[in-house]
């Protein structure tokens, strides 16, 4: 007793959910694909069905609900090689595992799919599935067109989309077989058929709704891959898929799960358009409304001032003002008339003075040339003396500069005589 | 090249929504003087009916591109129903250019 206390256990339930947890969550157990042969095939009334995959050694339980093989294309049988996919679940009640199975392909698929592996090598290597080749699409797409089957539900689904969204939207459908050993070439075909301008294209969906595996192998083909990687209108890749994406997805400018989720990208709502546009429009005119009522107060402020409604006030005011200035002027101007006057009458008796000091100055001046004129030479030989000259006309003033016989010039007042000395007496 | 070239001459209604955008933030931000109000709200209404008349444009109509007998591909216009899409036409359609 006190053992079994000690030691701590599960429950039998308590070990089935730890194990399941750990399966469930398990990476490599989940998303696989597992090969084998179906064995104990059961279709059950449910619409689920049942059976065991074996090979050479072991079995496995598993189970294809009906939500996962409504989309079957092929009737399994026992004993047939299939490849699954899916991931392996618990049964908590019994403690046993099955594969829970969400699609089946038949085992030859295999070689297809590494065939379909080795060309997303090669093609990647070229540079075809580059982001840089991308394009935008289109913000309002005038006119789409749509490469698939005319008679399939993809075109359907996006013609009902398209103009469910976008009621006027302009679509041109260039037909292509989606299955078939035609396919290939009527899909990529149709997309540079599409690309001539002469059709006006904004923007191309190419598709086809859900199918299998080996539906889907038209959008795996090389020629199709490179007609959407050539496309020179933005086109989008509508294959609808629930587990491989189809290497055309890589190649187009953006893919999309399923045609109708296609055509909700390329085409916009129009009433939300509008409603957008409207939107602005409103809130502009309500802005608009709003400064222009701001500035219908400013203005009738303004206008409601006291110089608006009596403008004769200010011109009274004005004219007051004008009058005073006037008279100042005015008075300003006789005073100084009468100043200038004053002074103009002063300068007349200056001048009477400048005429007296000029008579005394002159008188002046009339005494000082008589006193001159009364020393000069010329007064003095009026008198009766004269001046002798020599043969050089160097006065002759001492005896002692002539001897009898010389010839001088004798100087008068008014003329000059020639003279010979006839004796030389010296005084005392 | 080419193909950049042609997006962007297709987003001339993108940037004038986007201008409208802009103009009606612009305007509510109270920056611009009466005058600039009222010539940029010139222009966002001048732009709004630009944008209204570009989704006009295009005329609700469905085509399908048919072979004609010397392998010219012509268009041929086909009525749907708008609720299922289906399209509606007495004649057998190709459905394939190839």
């Amino acid at each position: 007793m006190e053992q079994t206390a000690s030691v701590s256990f599960y429950t039998v339930a308590e070990i089935n959910v730890l194990i399941k947890s750990l399966v469930e969550n398990n990476p490599h157990l989940n998303n696989i694909w597992v090969k084998g042969e179906i064995y104990n095939l059961t279709y059950h009334s449910s619409g689920h069905i049942y059976f065991t995959l074996k090979d050479d050694t072991s079995t496995v339980s598993a189970v294809f609900f009906r939500y996962a093989n409504k989309n079957l294309k092929f009737k399994l049988e026992d004993g047939m090689k299939i490849l699954a996919y899916g991931g392996i679940t618990l049964f908590e009640k019994r403690g046993s595992y099955q594969f829970n199975v969400i699609q089946i392909r038949p085992e030859g698929i295999g070689e297809l799919q590494k065939r379909i592996e080795q060309l997303r090598k090669r093609l990647s290597e070229e540079g075809i599935f580059d982001k840089s080749r991308k394009i935008g699409l289109p913000f309002l797409p005038k006119r789409i067109g749509i490469v698939t089957s005319p008679t399939g539900a993809a075109v359907r689904d996006i013609i009902k989309v398209a103009l469910r969204r976008y009621p006027n939207i302009e679509i041109i459908i260039a037909p292509a077989k989606v299955q078939g050993e035609d396919a290939p070439k009527s899909i990529a075909t149709a997309i540079k058929e599409l690309n001539k301008p002469e059709w006006m294209i904004d923007l191309i969906i190419a598709g086809r709704g859900g199918g299998s595996f080996e539906d889907l192998m038209p959008f795996n083909e090389e020629i199709v891959v490179r007609a959407f990687a050539d496309s020179k209108i933005p086109i989008i890749s509508a294959v609808g898929h629930q587990i491989d994406h189809p290497l055309c997805d890589d190649a187009a400018d953006i893919s999309a799960p399923t045609p109708s989720a296609a055509a909700e990208i390329a085409v916009p709502v129009k009433s939300d358009i509008v409603d957008e546009i409207e939107y602005f429009k409103i809130r502009m005119s309500n802005y608009i409304t709003r400064i222009f009522s701001q500035n219908k107060i400013s203005l009738q402020n303004v206008v409601s001032k006291r110089v608006f409604k009596n403008p004769f006030e200010i011109l009274n005011m004005r004219q007051m003002t004008l009058s005073d200035v006037e008279n100042r002027m005015t008075y300003s101007m006789k005073n100084s008339v009468s100043v200038m006057k004053e002074k103009f009458l002063k300068i007349r008796d200056i001048h009477q003075l400048q005429k007296k000091i000029f008579i005394q100055k002159r008188h002046d001046f009339e005494l000082s040339v008589q006193k001159i004129n009364s020393s000069s030479p010329l007064n003095i030989m009026s008198k009766g003396y004269s001046v002798v000259f020599d043969g050089n006309k160097s006065v002759i003033n001492s005896i002692k500069k002539v001897k009898p016989g010389d010839k001088v010039n004798i100087k008068f007042i008014d003329g000059t005589s020639g003279a010979v000395i006839d004796s030389v007496i010296k005084e005392k | 090249m080419e193909k950049n070239k042609k997006t962007l001459q297709k987003t001339t209604f993108e940037s004038a929504l986007n201008d409208l955008e802009y103009i009606a933030d612009k305007l509510e931000s109270g920056e611009l003087g009466l005058d600039d109000s009222i010539s940029e709200f010139e222009k966002g209404i001048k732009l709004a009916n630009y944008c209204r008349l570009k989704l006009e444009e295009a005329e609700r109509k469905i085509e399908i591109l048919q072979k004609g007998e010397n392998g010219e591909v012509k268009s041929k216009r086909v009525a749907v129903k708008s609720d299922t899409g289906e399209i509606e036409d007495d004649e057998e359609l190709q459905g394939s250019l190839i």
